[in-house]
């Protein structure tokens, strides 16, 4: 709780009356629209903020790479695995990154909800409720072991994710852009814990196992880490306003109607595999395809590839699908019953016949 | 209630689907998720086993003749097959199921063979048993005394059906309870085997194909509603498998229908048609006429026998008498009654006017192994044999009912009379002192036989003038020797109305020009039979010494010589040889219309063409018009030959360069569209994705394909890591390059923002196959350019069309069918 307070105790312009409806970048949302980040500029930022994690994260590059992917794509991330792999690490050097608010939650049984949200308090010299913002209000916000909360605290911070926005006694207030909430979750020790429901699990664009590093990147981490806390060395190196503008930059990639075409294909084949219970549902194909865009943004180019998709599937889809019970105790995970979709399913290219082509331009 | 009672039957229902259903929800007591219904799973596999036995039945139509045994073995396997699907539906146990099933086939097998003896028509009683022991017994005789197509007496189809219905028990055991589906097609062959060994065609198509349907079924059966959910798990029974089966079924079919044609010598040679696997080996007592034919079309020589005679030609050997003609087929009559034991003196019965000629022969015979003696006619006596040995007066032939003549050397001192063409035109004489079988017709006669026989003797006025019309027209040039064609036309045999095909198609071998001129000779009055042996064969080249005769050159006669020759009564002659096969034996000096001696020429020729025109030897037989006839089509008119041949290789070059023909101009449209004018902008779009296409089929001309859930990216790295583009940075970089750079144009276009057209491609495309080209052995060149796999994937892929059709009317009709039944059984009181 001491940390929470800490970090989310932030300059002025959140708080009184100044406050009241209006966030400070409600005029990104609802006004004109943020600058769009030309595309060298686009790579140079991208580069420096994974430089800037590399530096700090030995070994998982994939890893800071998708959550770097989420942040563009105007997701949640949640990491989950097993602890002392570095998920918090993560989350934190990702914040630090960016100049920006950031926020922590420790989730525990007895917070509430009101912890998350904020408060409405009445104000004894102006005689009146004053609105006293709570930790989501930031733009990066860290929710640690969020299993470890009640329903009640979990599905507060479900709101604020999925619509931006918080609504307390009636007044709604909106979130800052960018929003992100980087949740982490420990799947041992699920002892007196609340798991996820589906429902929260599917708002998070992308869940990512970190995995124990390889052992080059374990030896260099015992060398550089000995000392201090590596996130002492993290400066921002780029401010919410050029994320914002990123952001922009990676609505604006292409889709072509057939890679729309190999999405849904994807969703559909996972609502009729038979070893799936639960396929993809058509707001996790939204997440896909976003996902996906910030991945080909990420790679320098103006229009997604079908291999965007494939390369943000299993993260993006795994932890929403469940597995049917025949498959699960066959020894199928989602991540196998994903790949093997994929690797059945056609992608949309052109036929290879030219008398094809003919029939379909007829 | 619903526990209760599935503790009460604990039943290994290995085949059922039930398994499927977890365990946790079995004793579910709501009617409604009924776990062990078998549903429709026993009717399924009853019938298929039931089409597969019926199947394998069809091919014994040669063995038997007709189609009457068929009836009731409809009714013994359909009914034998329902038991066990009733059985298996109620949930009984294996063991009683199969029970049940033993018990229905005796029930049956009493209906309908037995039912007076039976009590209430269906069950067996002892007077049952012993109706059984008759029809057995019946059988037996049946097996042992008649040659293939058998009339189906109750005695066969009795044998016939509880076979077949014990193989369908033992086939549904297999398949259900003891899951060995797979084993069932043993006793499948086991059925197949009969006809195989017996029938001259073999098994025949119908029943081939009924048998492997059946099979197949069962095999199906098994798969779909297999105990084992991984088995049938995630393989949708819809879609690929039928398929898939009906192509390779219909593959393989085509193959064993094609490859025979292809390979030479399939027909004659080394498997000659109707040389297979006799059960009779060579004749030991069954009918000689009918392994004759096998004996004629073994392809190696077995049962050589060598002799040495001091007569002055080669002589026939002649083992068997086949006189007994009963209208349905020609048989020795053994005389068993009548024979006469010791071979030291023997006698004919009929007297011999005139010169008579003696003769020893000197005979080795090896292994050749027959109860009959080969010797020359007419033996007086016999030296040198082991066992016990008898003759018949009447017909001279020498049998022994308890030893052989295998690795028996005997000597024999024959006696025959001269016979000469004078002598002959003056035997006019009734015959006398031979019994009156020898004249017999039976009444049955083909209308053809006898007018032949009228016809052809019409100018002749003595016997010998008869006999001689019928040799010369026998011999005459509108009939050809050939030992396949009885079979393939299916009048190998000898019973009339074989002889009447045989008088209409005009081509055979000894046996029937043998019969057709006994049969004719006794249309005309003349007594006739038949001689069953061997003709006179090769010289060996070495000369064996007789006792007190001098040495004289050796002969050899195996299998390959087996002849039949007819022999006519003229009296005070006796029997006298004829032959009026042509181009076999020799024709004996009497026998020929012009006295000039017979060439000592015998069948060295016939071996070489079988079944082709046969030129009867020019001195006896000068034949205006037939000569010319069949020498002058071939080589007269050589212009349409060469024409036809130019066509023909012109046909078969186009054929073998249209795969490459046919992707060369495939390249060409794909690399140079034509309408980019008047199509605007598509055109110009689509010549990424055009040269994309021929990048794809490129690389799988020469062994990368790619495959439909790949990125074109993926495919692009798969390709440039592969070995068959040579290295990147080395020789190769322009192609990588031209890779990459056909990739990026392609992502581009298909993905990317619509946008101006890409640079000619054909460039790069050269670029990259110039280097496949490099980097591949000359087997992937070749193949990549005249059957480029990119090409013939796509053709075999169209002509898989028709099947993949029928395969989902398949589909669709068992869905439709199953969902009937769900529902009709819906409608049905459940079953406690």
């Amino acid at each position: 709780m001491e940390s929470k307070r800490q970090v989310t105790v932030e300059p002025s312009p959140l708080q009184g009356e100044a406050y009241s409806a209006l966030p400070r970048d409600a005029a990104l949302l609802n006004g004109h629209k943020p600058q769009v980040m030309d595309a060298e500029r686009f790579h140079d930022a991208s580069e420096r903020i994974l430089a800037s994690i590399g530096k700090v994260i030995d070994g998982k590059a994939d890893a800071a790479k998708l959550a770097l992917t989420v942040l563009l794509a105007q997701g949640h991330l949640l990491l989950e695995d097993v602890p002392g792999v570095g998920k918090t690490l993560l989350a934190k050097t990702l914040a630090r990154t960016v100049d920006c608010t950031v926020s922590r939650i420790q989730f525990t049984p007895d917070l509430l909800p009101s912890d998350v949200t904020g408060v409405s308090i009445y104000n004894q010299s102006s005689r009146q409720f004053e609105f006293r913002p709570g930790a989501v209000f930031a733009n990066i916000v860290i929710g640690d072991e969020i299993n470890r909360a009640s329903a009640k605290t979990q599905s507060a911070l479900l709101e604020c994710m999925e619509e931006h926005q918080v609504t307390v006694d009636g007044h709604s207030y909106q979130l800052g852009l960018p929003f992100m909430v980087v949740a982490t979750q420990n799947p041992i020790e699920m002892e007196g814990t609340y798991p996820l429901p589906e429902a929260q699990r599917d708002r998070f664009m992308a869940r990512i196992s970190m995995g124990y590093p390889d052992t080059d990147a374990e030896i260099e981490m015992l060398e550089t880490h000995q000392a201090a806390s590596p996130l002492i060395n993290v400066t921002p190196v780029v401010t919410a306003a050029d994320v914002a503008a990123m952001i922009a930059a990676v609505q604006q990639v292409y889709v072509s109607t057939a890679i729309k075409e190999y999405t849904v294909a994807i969703g559909r084949a996972t609502r009729e595999s038979a070893r799936l219970r639960l396929g993809a549902s058509p707001r996790s194909l939204l997440q896909l395809l976003r996902a996906a865009k910030a991945t080909a943004a990420l790679d320098g180019r103006d229009f997604v590839l079908p291999d965007d998709v494939v390369d943000v599937a299993e993260s993006v889809l795994a932890h929403r699908i469940i597995l049917d019970r025949k498959a699960a105790s066959s020894g199928d995970t989602p991540q196998t019953v994903l790949r093997g979709i994929l690797a059945s399913l056609p992608v949309a290219q052109e036929p290879p016949g030219a008398w094809r082509r003919d029939k379909q331009s007829a | 209630m619903t526990a209760t009672s599935h503790r009460g039957s604990p039943t290994t229902y290995r085949g059922g689907p039930s398994q499927q259903v977890p365990s946790g929800e079995a004793p579910g007591p709501t009617p409604t998720s009924r776990p062990q219904a078998p549903g429709l799973y026993p009717w399924i596999m009853a019938g298929s086993v039931a089409v597969a036995v019926l199947g394998a039945a069809l091919s014994l139509n040669g063995v038997f003749r007709g189609w009457a045994w068929f009836m009731p073995l409809i009714t013994t396997v359909v009914a034998v097959a329902l038991t066990l699907a009733i059985l298996r539906t109620l949930r009984i146990q294996p063991l009683v199921t199969t029970l049940g099933a033993l018990a229905a086939l005796a029930g049956i097998l009493s209906f309908t063979f037995c039912r007076q003896d039976s009590f209430l028509g269906f069950i067996p009683t002892t007077g049952t048993f012993a109706a059984v022991g008759r029809l057995i017994k019946r059988a037996a005789e049946t097996v042992v005394s008649e040659s293939a197509p058998v009339a189906p007496n109750a005695g066969i189809v009795f044998i016939t059906c509880a076979c077949l219905g014990l193989l369908v028990i033992l086939i549904d055991a297999l398949a259900v309870p003891l899951s060995m589906p797979a084993a069932s097609g043993v006793g499948l062959i086991a059925v197949m085997v009969v006809p195989a060994t017996i029938k001259p065609q073999s098994v025949g198509v119908a029943g081939f194909v009924g048998a492997t349907v059946g099979y197949l079924l069962i095999l199906g059966c098994s798969h779909w509603f297999a105990p084992d959910a991984r088995l049938q798990s995630g393989a949708p029974r819809s879609s690929g498998q039928i398929r898939r089966s009906l192509v390779t079924g219909a593959l393989a079919l085509g193959l064993a229908l094609v490859v025979p044609l292809a390979i030479p010598g399939f027909e004659t040679g080394t498997f000659p048609q109707g040389s297979r696997l006799s059960p009779w080996g060579t004749s030991n007592g069954l009918n000689p006429m009918i392994t004759l034919g096998n004996s004629l079309r073994s392809p190696t020589g077995a049962g050589r026998i060598t002799y040495s005679t001091s007569s002055s030609a080669a002589t026939y050997l002649r083992s068997v008498t086949v006189d007994h003609f009963d209208g349905e087929t020609w048989a020795p009559d053994d005389r068993s009654a009548t024979r006469r034991a010791g071979v030291d003196r023997i006698e004919p019965g009929y007297s011999i006017q005139g010169e008579v000629v003696n003769a020893v022969t000197s005979i080795n015979a090896g292994l050749f192994t027959s109860p009959y003696l080969p010797a020359p006619f007419a033996p007086v006596s016999v030296n040198g044999l082991n066992g016990r040995w008898t003759w018949d007066p009447a017909t001279l032939s020498i049998m022994s009912t308890e030893s052989s003549t295998l690795a028996q050397r005997y000597v024999v001192f024959s006696a025959a009379p001269k016979i000469t063409a004078q002598a002959l035109s003056q035997a006019t004489g009734k015959p006398k002192s031979i019994s009156d079988d020898f004249l017999r017709v039976p009444g049955n006669l083909p209308s053809i036989v006898r007018q032949t026989a009228e016809q052809v003797t019409s100018s002749a006025g003595n016997n010998y003038a008869k006999a001689l019309a019928i040799q010369k027209y026998l011999r005459s040039s509108e009939f050809t020797y050939s030992l396949q064609a009885p079979v393939q036309n299916g009048y190998d045999g000898n019973g009339l109305s074989v002889l009447a095909d045989f008088l209409a198609v005009k081509s055979g071998y000894c046996v029937h020009f043998s019969s057709a001129m006994a049969v004719m000779a006794r249309v005309e009055g003349i007594p006739s039979r038949i001689a069953v042996g061997y003709a006179p064969g090769r010289l060996t080249g070495e000369t064996v010494a007789l006792v007190g005769q001098g040495s004289f050159p050796e002969y050899e006669v195996d299998a390959r010589d087996a002849h039949a020759w007819p022999e006519l009564y003229f009296e005070g002659l006796g029997w006298v040889p004829f032959e009026p096969t042509p181009s076999r034996g020799v024709v004996p000096e009497y026998a020929t219309e012009s006295s000039v001696p017979g060439s000592l020429s015998t069948n060295a020729d016939e071996k070489d063409v079988p079944g082709t025109a046969v030129t009867p030897p020019p001195s006896t037989f000068p034949l205006p018009g037939g000569d010319a006839q069949t020498a002058g089509s071939a080589p007269s008119d050589p212009l349409p030959t060469v024409i036809g041949t130019i066509a023909a290789v012109l046909l078969l070059a186009a054929f073998l360069g249209s795969p490459r023909l046919s992707r060369v101009v495939l390249r060409r449209r794909r690399l140079n569209p034509k309408e980019p004018a008047d199509r605007g902008s598509p055109g110009h779009q689509d010549s990424a994705a055009l040269a994309w296409a021929e990048l794809q089929d490129l690389a799988t001309d020469y062994g990368v394909p790619s495959t439909p859930s790949e990125t074109p990216r993926h495919f692009s790295s798969r390709l440039r890591s592969s070995s068959i583009l040579g290295e990147a940075g080395g020789l190769d970089d322009a192609a990588h390059a031209a890779v990459a750079s056909l990739t990026a144009d392609f992502e581009r276009q298909r993905y990317g923002r619509p946008m101006e057209a890409a640079s000619p491609a054909a460039a790069r495309i050269a670029v990259v196959r110039e280097s496949l080209r490099n980097n591949t052995s000359w087997l992937v060149r070749f193949r990549a350019t005249w059957l480029p796999p990119s090409l013939m994937r796509r053709w075999f892929h169209a002509l898989g069309a028709p099947f993949r059709a029928v395969g989902s009317l398949f589909r669709r009709t068992g869905q439709g069918i199953a969902r009937s039944w769900r529902a009709l059984r819906g409608l049905l009181p459940q079953r406690r």
